[in-house]
């Protein structure tokens, strides 16, 4: 979370209203040492989808920090209008897939057949996904695992996500 | 483009496609100092697979096909299927197997006008369609090339297990096979006594463990349950300058690091010898016959971008011939050949079965949930499968099957982790993992740790079964050419006619009984689903009873549609693989399989091209 004596900047913001959604601890969205700074790739894609849409989600969240996350939660997705509950979906999404669902795929019905329309972001978005490191597993096609890893049980699912899981 | 002069030197054997019975051939040929030309109608080897992974990567479908060329979309990364008569040398894709479009020609390279869809696919590239094959390398098992002898069922193969035996052997240390024998002697099987796979086995999953601790000392109708592990084309260790399999969970459609073997591996080796010139972007167009029925000549047609216009035409000739475009392009290319008229049917098709008794291994797929985490998404897609139930006395009356225990969560059941990732993001439930809860009105959408631990929960438990079931040969079931549908070299597409007959049916109702009681001795939860009404790969069959709709997967194994026999009345090759009608020329791969069997049948393949092999040499002298 930012700190009260220094603004929080929008990357802070993003990354910290991510961690918030999607249970992903911040220091793993966006480490300290982060070469491939995926989350710039995603603040750029995601705000040049919609930039009123992003900067309003971004504001909701800074204007709230203070408050609990799900008091956050509530605000973000009930008090705030579809547009944002739809555009911080495509947000989760987009860090747990590596794709963009357009908001306007997910306020379509969910039967899911056929699955929302979505773009791959980029091969390196595909490859940090962490719907794979939930799984506490990883992309099919990218493992840095060593042979005969199958045969064991995987690290905690802390050990993947960081924060307080299980 | 390499585009050699084809007639400059004099060649020993022309072979028509560079995949994996191909690639075996040539290296054996061209280590015996043999010379060699290859017609390829599709892309060489890249120099290495970046762009293969990059497409991957980036498809939103990863569908088998989409690493390869030519591209399944146009553009690359979208979803619109690139129009097959756009392409010179296109093929099938599973995209192209809904309601919609299987029988549209405007996305749908086979021309299918069948009661079911053929839902297996294949490739025109280099390396051929076993770039995505899974690694399964398994053997027949004896019965399986005597079906007629044991159970008065279809034919008898040509060769016995035995004849056969020494030939598995040399694939297996051609590919690079990972097993242990003493895990594979059942139902007939045999090893000569000094015999060793070349590399030690693939550890087991934890989802084989959670399978093998359930059905362990368990039967299913009279039949015993064992797990064993799968003899798998991977490393185990370093072979033939590849890495060890580091559980890319990826096989198919692609192993990033090449721990999987596949024939550009062979292929690369035939070219090293110095002997063998491929000859890419070469799509084979007629045989040619002499006046004494013997092959004179092949004659081509080349392009230099799949999308874009011939840019040249050839013949080349050879003393020895040999098809190995796969189980469909060889019987089109061999009926394409008429000769100006002299073969109205084609070539080496006196008995009239070029194209008929097509076949796969219709799969039937199921999922669960199992009580306790498997942990799958994990280690190669399969590491082990059920291997007892594929020959007994039950093959008089229904098609037997391979059970193979899948390591992939349910990515190929449904989708997963996008399907699953989606329900409880936006409180959906295309997964069933989020039903709605009692008294509320739709299912919850989650975030925070509450979306995660449910994510986990969900993926941590999933796993799939998907049993192989052997399908009959019809003559009803064939590849001809299409009258409507055409390339845009102007040559005819397949077209497709296909069905299940009652005893693949049959042997697929038994299937879904063994997969229900198979999750029941786990006490696991079953999820599958019966296809929807629409869905043209599904089939109505009774159960007990009660009409059930069961869906069926290709397997990719396309097999039987230039079968070998003993009388040139009842096959299309004999023993030899050689054409009983003309002597010069061969029909390599798995089209010269009689019946599928009930192994994956790439080492069978691998072991028949082998034995061509040797028979070419003795022939040439």
């Amino acid at each position: 979370m930012s700190t009260p004596t220094a603004p929080a900047t929008p990357m802070q913001n993003f990354v910290n209203l991510s961690a918030l959604l999607t249970g992903i601890a911040a220091s793993k969205l966006a480490p300290g040492v982060d070469p491939k700074n995926i989350k710039q790739t995603y603040f750029d894609y995601a705000r040049g989808q919609d930039p009123a849409t992003f900067d309003k989600l971004l504001e909701i969240f800074a204007s709230n920090a203070s408050q609990p996350p799900a008091t956050i939660a509530d605000i973000i997705f009930n008090q705030s209008g579809s547009g944002i509950c739809l555009f911080a979906r495509s947000v989760m999404l987009m860090w747990y897939l590596g794709s963009w669902y357009p908001p306007s795929e997910l306020a379509k019905s969910g039967t899911g057949k056929p699955p929302p329309d979505s773009t791959v972001i980029s091969s390196e978005a595909y490859t940090q996904g962490w719907a794979w490191n939930v799984a506490q597993a990883h992309p099919m096609g990218y493992s840095n695992f060593n042979f005969g890893y199958w045969a064991n049980n995987p690290p905690s699912l802390t050990d993947f996500v960081g924060g307080a899981n299980p | 483009m390499s585009t050699p002069a084809a007639n400059a030197t004099e060649y020993d054997v022309v072979i028509v496609g560079a995949g994996v019975s191909g690639a075996m051939i040539a290296k054996q040929l061209g280590l015996a100092g043999k010379k060699v030309l290859i017609l390829e109608a599709g892309a060489r080897i890249p120099v290495n697979t970046n762009d293969f992974m990059e497409r991957f990567y980036k498809a939103v479908a990863k569908v088998p096909e989409v690493p390869y060329t030519p591209e399944v979309f146009t553009p690359s990364g979208s979803l619109t299927l690139t129009d097959p008569a756009t392409l010179n040398a296109g093929r099938p894709n599973t995209m192209t197997l809904s309601e919609t479009t299987w029988k549209d020609p405007k996305v749908a390279y086979m021309d299918q006008q069948g009661t079911l869809p053929f839902s297996s696919t294949y490739e025109r590239i280099a390396g051929g369609t076993m770039r995505h094959w899974l690694g399964t390398s398994l053997r027949n098992v004896p019965n399986d090339f005597r079906m007629y002898s044991a159970y008065k069922k279809f034919v008898d193969w040509p060769l016995s297990y035995d004849d056969i035996e020494p030939w598995y052997e040399k694939a297996e240390w051609e590919i690079g096979v990972s097993a242990d024998k003493s895990t594979q002697n059942y139902l007939g099987i045999t090893f000569p006594p000094d015999y060793q796979y070349p590399m030690k086995p693939i550890p087991p999953s934890l989802v084989d463990d959670a399978v093998t601790k359930a059905v362990t000392g368990k039967s299913f109708d009279g039949i015993p349950l064992v797990v064993t592990e799968t003899p798998a084309g991977r490393n185990s260790q370093p072979y033939q300058n590849r890495r060890v399999c580091a559980g890319n969970t990826n096989c198919i459609p692609i192993c990033p690091i090449q721990a999987k073997y596949d024939p550009s591996v062979t292929l690369n080796m035939a070219l090293d010898t110095g002997n063998v010139t491929l000859m890419v972007q070469t799509v084979a167009s007629e045989i040619v016959l002499d006046s004494n029925g013997l092959v004179s000549q092949i004659n081509y047609i080349q392009y230099e971008d799949n999308l874009g216009p011939a840019t040249g035409k050839g013949s080349v000739t050879a003393k020895r011939y040999v098809l190995a475009a796969h189980a469909v392009e060889t019987p089109k290319l061999c009926l394409m050949s008429k000769n100006n008229g002299r073969t109205p049917k084609g070539v080496a098709n006196s008995s009239g079965l070029m194209g008929q008794n097509l076949m796969d291994h219709p799969l039937y797929l199921a999922w669960a949930q199992a009580a306790e985490p498997v942990f799958g998404f994990r280690g190669p897609l399969a590491t082990s499968g059920i291997e007892s139930m594929r020959d007994g006395d039950f093959r008089k009356e229904r098609a037997a099957f391979r059970i193979e225990i899948g390591n992939e969560g349910w990515n190929f059941s449904i989708g997963d982790p996008w399907t699953t990732t989606l329900d409880f993001i936006n409180g959906w439930n295309n997964s069933q993992l989020n039903p709605k809860p009692p008294s509320t009105s739709a299912p919850q959408a989650l975030w925070g740790p509450d979306l995660v631990n449910a994510l986990n929960d969900g993926f941590s438990r999933q796993f799939r079964l998907g049993f192989l079931v052997e399908q009959s040969p019809e003559t009803s079931n064939y590849v001809t050419l299409s009258t409507t549908e055409f390339d845009h070299l102007g040559l005819p597409r397949p077209q497709i006619v296909y069905d299940l007959s009652d005893y693949t049916k049959a042997g697929f109702v038994a299937a879904k009984k063994t997969a229900d009681a198979i999750f029941d001795m786990m006490g696991a939860t079953q999820f599958t689903t019966e296809p929807d009404a629409s869905d043209p790969t599904a089939f109505e069959v009774d159960i007990d009873g009660k009409t059930q709709r069961l869906k069926f997967f290709g397997a990719g194994h396309i097999v039987g549609t230039y079968r070998m026999g003993d009388k040139p009345t009842n096959s299309v090759v004999d023993a030899d693989q050689r054409s009983w009608d003309h002597k010069n020329l061969f029909l390599v791969g798995s089209g010269n399989f009689p019946t599928v069997a009930t192994a994956n049948p790439t080492l069978t393949i691998a072991a028949l091209a082998l034995k061509a092999a040797k028979t070419l040499l003795d022939d040439l002298g």
